[in-house]
């Protein structure tokens, strides 16, 4: 640790790091601006894959951006931890750019899960100076965070952090962001910020770094620390300062100089000589009158500065003047052409592409039957679902027997019901096939999502059967994929039987057996209440998929919250439908009418005129 | 975030909690026991009341109402009423506590009172932190001073200054104490102080009142000073260290008596929040009896406020007074940059030009100051 804190403190390894590829960022709340900035600098500065990893934000899964012309997607995580599982240690840099009142927390918790990264830009303007002062003695001497408040950080050519430069492809051009000189910006003031990049630009000159310090009174990183980075950093040659006028940072850089820790020319401007035209000044209360006399007008601290040898203007064209004489070759106006990211426009639908719609299939050749492979419609119905292919003939097998067994299970159950009063109604195929699949729900068909679901929590959470069960009956909810009307223990569902066989094929099968675990408590009360067909089909195809197809408990969480496992009843089911929807339109029997002896439930109206 | 003043008396309520017995009175009447002695003053954040003859000490309850009525009649509004304490001047100390980067900077004085800054000599400074989170301050009592620090973090406050504090064992007595909070820390204070305790700086002018009545409503920045009411070179500025830019060089160049207003809106605003701030500078330009009235719309280069719809806002407000703007000669000096500037630009424009109001308008490849220099050349012809 010692090693790391003497890089950060001498400063000059952050842009080193920085210019040598440590650019990868993870963004802490959503602000599509900025982030679609960051991505376009990266792009007009020549790079491969953008800077954004991804975005701890909301309930999405990802976000659409642009990168270049092409539509790219943003991966979103619910909280840091989650992106930390899935992004390790890739993580460079931390732009945050959540309100203030949960910047400190996010950033302690950034810092925790990514020991290893540079630093950070917090953007919220009004996090509480104690969670500043706090950040400053936690992280100030381990990571370089710029903020709270301004704009960021940029070093031309390899990291956009914020907002700074400007977030239109325009600015980006306009204060030549992309390409990288030997002048040194910082500022107190995010819009001067960008102000002065373009100065530097249209005084043929090229930024090696800048930084918004942020009009905050506690920034983590201090303006002493700056000048020792521009101070420390080989690329930098010049320094253009904004300063306004309130505190006395300036007298600390006045302390640099004299001690010769700052020995590169600067150009200054303190903004605020319009102070003296107001009849009341900024006020100060006793404290800071006892301890310290320096003068905090603008006047005052451009004379300071002057008398250690700053070039310090009177007014801002003179100020841009003293610019142009700081060193650095004359750069001429960047040749980039931004126009293809003018006008783009975000696609309404992200799909995954199918790959093979063209591919040439060869079925029959030379009037002989080729042979297919095997499981060849179970193995394109996962890749489609999975959205990649599978590997394990286990897999396959197992889906292959889920399919065969749910193709049907007689003209009782209400969807087949549906579907075939719907035929006798005259309706056609695909309304019927409608009818019958929309009746799936909670008690029909659609438990096996919601048994995974349950499995998946029992695992994660490490409960055992039994506090899961008393949990969930003092909760009053039900258990999906437990019980059954006809089979009972003693009596157990041979499909069950038959698909449990799977679990021997498996090193582990951790999912399965907290079905189990669970069964083996809820039977303990009644006999009913075993481990049915759905709860089998979601605890085996859980354990198949992580052992199997290796897929992380995230992943499987993920194919819960969108209702895979349901997949696995509708897609062969939908062909029983069509089978009963098929044999009604064969036997064509007529409209179907409820009997009329139904039980009538609604009470008699009470007689007008008569009030309860 | 921001450091705001807070009542006296919300102070000493969350230092002393139930112990404390004074009485703060906003409206209405003031129940007060009959007998005892008390102090009265104006409790609205104002320095050197004494002087100002805002401190009633040492008088009988009768005489109370007497004073704030009087205060009253001054345009004052929220009173301070407790017991009075008779102490020696030499029992007077002073003590501050300033939240500072590496901590909470304490500073103590044995002697005190209202010149205390005649005496620097007299302070003696200590810092604690997380590493050193408590301290040793002579004169003051040990369990005093750490509640004061608890009082202090628990309650986001800033700055804390008595001055006098008076102390007898273990007794402590805060004759006079001011409460900077940070304004950012409200949304953690839990049982403390509130919005309803900062003290506002008097608005002096009606616009004033209203661009601090909007600003309550938005995320933005919007502010509004009146310089000179009867001046000829009237502010619509954004963004903070640009607008010191623009305004700096009004004033470097001599014409700072001209000067009418001063103020940014930032941060991006709204379309229609723009254009109720600037309704309130043009109104105030209109109401100038200068002969020669510029309006200045600068800014420097913004981040990611909008240029294309913060200028439709301006345009918007501008609409309401075309007419008796072109007829009043007054003409319009534009320079700003950022995001969709371009459109911006040329929407204002046309805009202007349409109107007979146009000048100049410049975009980012100009020189910040260029539309207020124009404008200054303008209002000096």
């Amino acid at each position: 640790m010692k090693k790391r804190i003497d890089k950060i403190s001498n400063g000059v390894n952050i842009l080193e790091l920085t210019r040598s590829g440590r650019v990868r960022v993870l963004v802490i709340g959503n602000h599509s601006g900025i982030i679609q900035s960051m991505l376009d600098f990266d792009f007009l500065s020549g790079k491969d894959i953008p800077s954004v990893l991804g975005i701890v934000a909301g309930n999405r899964k990802a976000e659409k951006y642009f990168f270049g012309t092409k539509e790219i997607l943003l991966p979103c995580y619910k909280n840091i931890q989650i992106a930390s599982e899935v992004l390790g240690s890739k993580v460079d840099w931390m732009l945050n750019l959540q309100s203030g009142r949960r910047t400190f927390e996010s950033t302690v918790s950034f810092f925790d899960f990514f020991p290893k990264s540079l630093g950070a830009h917090i953007f919220a303007e009004n996090v509480p100076e104690s969670h500043a002062t706090e950040l400053i003695s936690r992280f100030g001497k381990k990571y370089f965070i710029v903020g709270p408040s301004g704009v960021g950080l940029l070093v031309p050519n390899a990291l956009k952090l914020g907002a700074i430069g400007g977030v239109d492809a325009v600015q980006i051009k306009s204060g030549a962001l992309t390409s990288a000189g030997n002048i040194a910006v910082g500022s107190t003031s995010g819009g001067m910020t960008n102000e002065l990049i373009h100065a530097v630009a249209r005084a043929g000159k090229r930024l090696s770094f800048a930084i918004a310090i942020g009009g905050d009174r506690f920034p983590v990183v201090s303006l002493t620390q700056i000048f020792a980075l521009a101070e420390a950093d080989s690329q930098t040659e010049g320094f253009v300062y904004f300063g306004e006028l309130g505190g006395v940072d300036e007298y600390e850089i006045i302390e640099l100089i004299k001690a010769k820790k700052f020995t590169k020319p600067l150009v200054a401007y303190i903004a605020g000589i319009i102070d003296e035209a107001f009849d009341e000044h900024v006020q100060f209360g006793h404290a800071k009158a006892l301890v310290q006399t320096m003068d905090e007008s603008a006047r005052a601290k451009r004379e300071a500065l002057r008398s250690v040898g700053v070039i310090a203007p009177d007014t801002f064209p003179q100020f841009l003047d003293a610019l142009q004489k700081l060193p650095g070759g004359a750069y001429t106006a960047e040749e980039m052409d931004i126009e293809p990211l003018q006008g783009r426009q975000k696609s309404i639908l992200s799909t995954r592409k199918v790959l093979d719609i063209d591919e040439g299939r060869i079925f029959v050749k030379g009037k002989k039957l080729l042979k297919g492979k095997e499981n060849a419609f179970v193995d394109a119905t996962l890749g489609a679902l999975l959205g990649k292919p599978v590997h394990s003939p286990v897999t396959r097998a197992f889906t292959e027997a889920v399919f065969e067994m749910l193709i049907d299970h007689g003209g009782n159950v209400s969807g087949a019901v549906n579907t075939m009063i719907t035929a006798r109604a005259g309706k056609d195929l695909v309304s019927s096939l409608a009818s019958g699949l929309l009746t799936v729900g909670p008690r029909f068909g659609g438990a096996i999502n919601e048994a995974a679901r349950l499995w998946i929590l029992g695992v994660v959470s490490q409960k055992t059967g039994l506090e899961f069960v008393a949990e969930k009956a003092k909760a009053g909810e039900l258990i999906l994929g437990i019980g059954h009307k006809k089979y009972r223990v003693g009596l157990p569902d041979p499909r069950v039987k038959a698909l449990a066989e799977f679990a021997t094929l498996l090193k582990k099968h951790p999912h399965y057996d907290f079905a189990r675990s669970v069964e083996k408590a809820t039977t303990s009360k009644n006999g009913k209440l075993i481990l049915n067909i759905d709860g089998a089909i979601a605890a085996l195809l859980l354990d198949i998929l992580s052992e199997c197809e290796g897929m992380s408990e995230r992943e499987l969480q993920e194919l819960a919250d969108a209702e895979f496992f349901n997949a696995f009843f509708v897609i062969p089911r939908s062909v029983g439908f069509i089978a009963h929807f098929m044999e009604q339109k064969k036997n064509d029997e007529g409209l179907f009418r409820l009997p009329d002896e139904l039980l009538f439930v609604r009470e008699e109206a009470p007689k007008k005129g008569k009030k309860k | 975030m921001s450091r705001v003043k807070i009542t006296e008396y919300r102070a000493k309520k969350l230092i002393l909690g139930d112990s404390y017995t004074g009485v703060s009175i906003h409206n209405g009447k003031i129940a007060l026991p009959k007998s005892g002695r008390f102090v009265a003053k104006v409790d609205q954040g104002i320095k050197k009341r004494f002087k100002q003859g805002l401190v009633a000490v040492d008088v009988p309850s009768t005489a109370i109402s007497k004073s704030v009525s009087l205060w009253r009649k001054k345009g004052f509004s929220h009173f301070l009423v407790e017991p009075y304490v008779p102490h020696e001047e030499s029992e007077e100390q002073y003590l501050s506590l300033e939240r500072v980067r590496t901590g909470i900077r304490i500073l103590h004085a044995s002697a005190g009172g209202i010149d205390i800054e005649a005496h620097p000599e007299l302070v003696k400074t200590y810092l604690i932190n997380p590493a050193l989170p408590y301290m040793i301050v002579p004169g003051i009592p040990e369990k005093f001073l750490k509640h004061l620090v608890e009082v202090f973090e628990k309650n986001f406050f800033s700055f804390l200054e008595i001055n006098p504090l008076v102390v007898r064992g273990d007794e402590v007595y805060i004759l006079d104490a001011a409460v900077l909070v940070d304004s950012a820390g409200i949304f953690f204070v839990k049982n403390g102080w509130s919005e309803d305790d900062i003290v506002e700086g008097k608005a002096r002018h009606i616009a004033e009142e209203k661009v601090q009545a909007l600003q309550k409503t938005t995320p933005a920045s919007l502010k509004l000073t009146i310089l000179h009411p009867d001046g000829g070179l009237f502010f619509l500025l954004s963004g903070g260290g640009g607008s010191i830019v623009i305004a700096d060089e009004a004033e470097l160049n001599g014409v700072g008596r001209s000067i009418g207003n001063y103020g940014e809106y930032s941060g991006g605003p709204t379309r229609e929040e723009t254009h109720l701030y600037a309704r309130e500078v043009i109104q105030l330009l209109l109401n100038s009896p200068a002969k020669k009235k510029a309006l200045v719309i600068a800014g420097g280069i913004a981040n990611f406020t909008d240029i294309k719809s913060t200028f439709r806002g301006i345009v918007d407000a501008l609409s309401e007074y075309a007419g008796i703007l072109r007829r009043k000669g007054v003409k319009v000096f534009v320079r700003r940059g950022g995001p969709h500037e371009k459109e911006g630009l040329l929407y204002m424009e046309e805009y202007l030009k349409k109107e007979k109001l146009f000048v100049s308008v410049y975009g980012s490849e100009a020189v910040i100051t260029s539309a207020v220099d124009d404008a200054i050349a303008f209002i000096k012809k």
